[in-house]
């Protein structure tokens, strides 16, 4: 009995010494607020940051080499919760949401020719410029619906991607995958949009859509400077309040709509 | 004796049914102007020429109406005389806007005598030819459209030894490279011998495959007629892609061309015969391009036929001079069957590099729905660069273009040979194509975030 | 000469530790995803098991067996397993923190592996000298690894391939593992041990 105890309080002894030094030799210094950081942050490693996920993010933050409120998903309570673990004040942030701006589904919007390859939207874009007969518009494919980390994007049964403005994180991801650049992430609480991205005049436009912006100019004058026209197109500017509800009705191209706000 | 064998074939490649049968036997035509012409800025590789007219502009056969704009580009000419309607955007086989020159022709093809002809070529220095063939606005002919000029003028480091000029036209149902060689076997000759001159290369091969008997006859007439030092003509086994460039120099030299590098880095260069003919007329006659050869040909063809058309013709054009279409067809394409680009409109015009206009009826191409790999390995048998097309196709399924740049997909030179066996209908070439397209700029991003660094 | 390479054949190939006699399965399943995180978990394994095989089997000669404390086995060779272990983690978070980072949980879970204790336990039952401890050990250790890698390259692979959506995960990587153990059964019989 006695030596059990012995032999094994020495081996122990031994095993201890040996982690002790080792302890001391594979010395690593580490920061120990990264792992508060971490904690703070929701840990869902989207990349919408810019860093190549949480930990990194946490890790920038503790060599002070990044600001606080770059994490989309986190929204302003995690921007609160880190700045209280650096010990700074925290800087505002608004909650953003994507959407995809254009609305013409196979219904509304025409098609050149009849596309049969891979359900990619990069892939259809590079074939014969599209098979939609507008150059501006969602080729529907799902490129931007997969990469979604949350599934906020559905590919309607028309043929057309929408984000589910409730289910959207702001991480951006979207944004970058689509070819034609028709995701945007605009503030949370806006709901008036105007559903089209095409540059093209209006009665090329009529021909290839039936929702599509005809440039007719109507919605600017109703709008207050919260409309502006880009060439033939009318782009809403969310630095500016919105919220004449006339201009959905009056819009003579149908392209203006409300989607719920969150 | 100008005649011999290939005694290696490349590894892989497929057989598929040629039919050529309805236009080889068919002589060349000439299709008379069209209404109005539509000549891209954009028929080479490289940067789209500059426009040079405006509307309202007079302008007279040969003329250049766009400017090469950099090292990698071509000039373009008008194709006829007449008067400038516009320079607009116009959508290009390849699916992208470029502009292009709208001519309408007044009748009379007067030609601009901007180039003078030089019959003594022999005796002229090869920096004048190599000129001449820049000012013509030449590009490689059989379909890739790299600026020749630029293909001619190889870096000190790298001279060619070998010239291989391709006759091979291994893309089922063309057979434009195949009447130019029975009907103007001369004039390819001389092409050939002046791109010899301009390269001081010691050997010139003719490659033509063994298919085209009455080709390699012509062939060998001509060079009969006009020898030169250590030049014969390498009558290839039939097989596809036996005209890919890569694929061509092994058979004729046993050259292999290193992966991600180029012919003349083991000494050899290839050039289309269509190109050789046209070299030739640039520098004899002064002439610079302004038509080419294309075949139109299909089952739902009224009348298939060889047509010489001058460049900037509308494809619709084309097809009514050959009879419009007798049955409804599904898919029109520009090229052959198995490198060919569909068109999303007939409206496109005639470029340097379209060597056929081919019409599938419906049954010849319906809807398909692609399957899973089912690891097969028909593809890897049959790829001719021996990729591994299915393990490449699954890495670019699921975006990681990292391991696909390692598994070397920029050597895949597109030919489609893995889409044509593959059982389970993989869109295996628009995988690739699209797979090229992302690792080649995510390279170029590299390089550009190293120069900035 | 030989029979250390025998010894090793076996314990690589006919009676390969995880293919074989089924041990180890925990980080062959949780550390096969990919290629670079299954050679470090190998090359730790390889470590582990060879240091413990001579370290416990000195333990067993030296310690345990001549002071009569044999019931002591399994406590003892945990604590020199766990040290070992231990070792390794501090070593790979000094010197490699992304294989660190990669192997995650499963690193010090090496402890527990079935693999380790029995590789350590056997060469007591066998009554192995130091020498062939200590290449048994290895051999074990090398099995494991080789196995780890093979699987590790045909999940890659079926990853990519998008196998029906009620088989993808650890349903495909376990179908995988059984018909990759029936392959090894092939090599019954070529060692007689």
């Amino acid at each position: 009995m006695f030596t059990a105890v012995i032999a094994i309080g020495l081996t122990g002894a031994a095993c201890g010494a040996v982690l002790a030094v080792a302890a001391r030799l594979f010395a690593v210094h580490e920061d120990p607020r990264v792992e508060e950081l971490m904690a703070a942050l929701p840990g869902v490693n989207c990349g919408g940051c810019g860093f190549a996920g949480c930990a990194d993010y946490a890790k920038a933050i503790a060599r002070q080499q990044a600001p606080l409120n770059l994490c989309a998903p986190g929204g302003a309570e995690t921007v609160q919760k880190l700045a209280a673990v650096m010990g700074v004040a925290a800087a505002p942030l608004a909650r953003k949401v994507a959407i995809v701006l254009c609305g013409g589904d196979r219904q509304r919007a025409a098609r050149k020719f009849c596309y049969n390859g891979i359900a990619d939207c990069a892939a259809a874009a590079a074939v014969g410029g599209g098979d939609k007969l507008c150059g501006y518009g969602c080729l529907g494919y799902g490129s931007c619906a997969r990469v979604c980390p949350v599934n906020a994007i559905e590919i309607t049964p028309g043929g057309i991607a929408r984000v589910h403005p409730e289910l959207c994180i702001g991480c951006g991801r979207c944004v970058r995958a689509c070819p034609r650049r028709l995701i945007h992430l605009v503030p949370a609480e806006r709901f008036i949009h105007v559903l089209c991205s095409s540059k093209d005049k209006g009665p090329v436009v009529k021909k290839a859509c039936q929702v599509g912006c005809i440039g007719c100019t109507l919605c600017t004058k109703l709008a207050g400077g919260a409309i502006k026209m880009d060439g033939a197109l009318a782009v809403v500017d969310y630095a500016q309040p919105l919220e004449n509800e006339a201009v959905i009705e009056k819009c003579p191209g149908h392209c203006i709509v409300k989607v719920p706000a969150t | 004796m100008t005649m011999l064998r290939a005694a290696r074939r490349s590894p892989g490649g497929v057989h598929p049914a040629y039919r050529k049968e309805a236009t080889q036997g068919r002589p060349i035509e000439n299709m008379p102007l069209p209404p109005l012409l539509r000549v891209s800025l954009s028929q080479h590789l490289g940067a789209p020429a500059k426009p040079l007219v405006k509307k309202g502009d007079r302008v007279r056969r040969g003329q250049r109406i766009g400017e090469a704009v950099g090292f990698v580009s071509a000039h373009v000419h008008a194709p006829t005389s007449g008067t400038v309607q516009a320079v607009v955007d116009w959508p290009t086989p390849a699916g992208g806007m470029q502009p292009a020159v709208e001519i309408v022709p007044d009748g009379s093809d007067e030609w601009a005598a901007d180039l003078a002809p030089c019959a003594d070529w022999a005796a002229a220095d090869s920096r004048a030819l190599l000129a001449r063939i820049l000012e013509a606005g030449l590009c490689g002919m059989g379909g890739a459209g790299f600026p020749t000029h630029v293909k001619l003028g190889p870096p000190a480091n790298k001279p060619i030894d070998t010239l291989i000029v391709n006759g091979a036209e291994c893309e089922p149902c063309l057979t434009a490279d195949h009447r130019l060689m029975v009907e103007q076997a001369a004039g390819i000759w001389t092409g050939a011998r002046i791109l010899r001159r301009i390269l001081n290369a010691r050997t010139i091969r003719v490659a033509i495959e063994d298919n085209k008997p009455d080709a390699l006859a012509a062939m060998e007439q001509a060079l009969a007629a006009a020898p030169e030092a250590d030049a014969a003509i390498v009558a290839l086994p039939t097989a596809y892609p036996q005209g890919a460039e890569k694929q061509q120099i092994y058979a004729v030299t046993g050259r292999e061309v290193p992966s991600g590098g180029l012919p003349m880095d083991v000494g050899v260069l290839v050039e289309n015969v269509a190109t050789a003919l046209a070299a030739a007329e640039a520098v004899v006659e002064g002439r610079p391009l302004t038509e080419r050869v294309l075949t139109v040909t299909g089952r739902p063809v009224a009348r298939p036929a060889n047509v010489r058309a001058r460049l900037g013709t509308p494809l619709s054009d084309v097809l009514a001079f050959c009879g419009g279409l007798r049955e409804p067809a599904a898919k029109a394409i520009a090229g052959g069957p198995m490198m060919g680009l569909a068109l999303p409109t007939l409206e496109v015009g005639v470029a340097k590099t379209t060597s056929g206009l081919l019409f599938l009826a419906p049954d010849a191409a319906p809807a398909f729905t692609s399957l899973p790999c089912i690891g097969c390995a028909r593809c890897v048998e049959a790829c001719p660069m021996r990729l591994l097309p299915a393990e490449l196709s699954q890495m670019l399924e699921a975006e990681d273009y990292e391991t696909a740049e390692a598994y070397q997909v920029l050597d895949c030179i597109e030919c489609g040979c893995c889409a044509y066996v593959c059982p389970a209908r993989r869109p295996l070439v628009q995988h690739m194509k699209q797979g090229k397209a992302r690792v080649a700029l995510k390279r170029r991003q590299q390089q550009e975030r190293k120069a900035q660094a | 000469m030989t029979e250390y390479l025998l010894l090793i054949l076996s314990a690589v190939l006919v009676n390969n530790f995880v293919l074989t006699r089924f041990l180890g399965i925990c980080p062959f399943l949780g550390v096969s995803k990919k290629l670079p995180t299954a050679l470090g978990m190998g090359l730790a394994v390889i470590f582990v098991m060879t240091s413990a095989s001579v370290v416990t089997w000195a333990l067993q000669a030296w310690v345990l067996d001549p002071l009569g404390l044999g019931y002591l086995q399994t406590i003892a060779f945990i604590l020199v397993i766990a040290t070992f272990v231990q070792f390794v983690e501090l070593a790979l978070k000094r010197h490699s923190p992304g294989l660190h980072r990669a192997l995650g949980i499963y690193l010090p879970l090496i402890t527990t592996n079935c693999c380790v204790l029995a590789v350590a336990v056997i060469n007591v039952r066998n009554r192995y000298d130091l020498a062939h401890s200590a290449v048994f050990g290895f051999g074990a250790a090398a099995g494991f690894a080789l196995a780890l890698v093979i699987f590790t390259g045909l999940r890659e692979r079926i990853e990519r391939a998008a196998p029906p959506r009620a088989f993808r995960g650890t349903a495909i990587a376990l179908v995988t593992a059984g018909l990759l153990s029936l392959a090894f059964m092939g090599f019954a019989g070529l060692v007689k041990m």
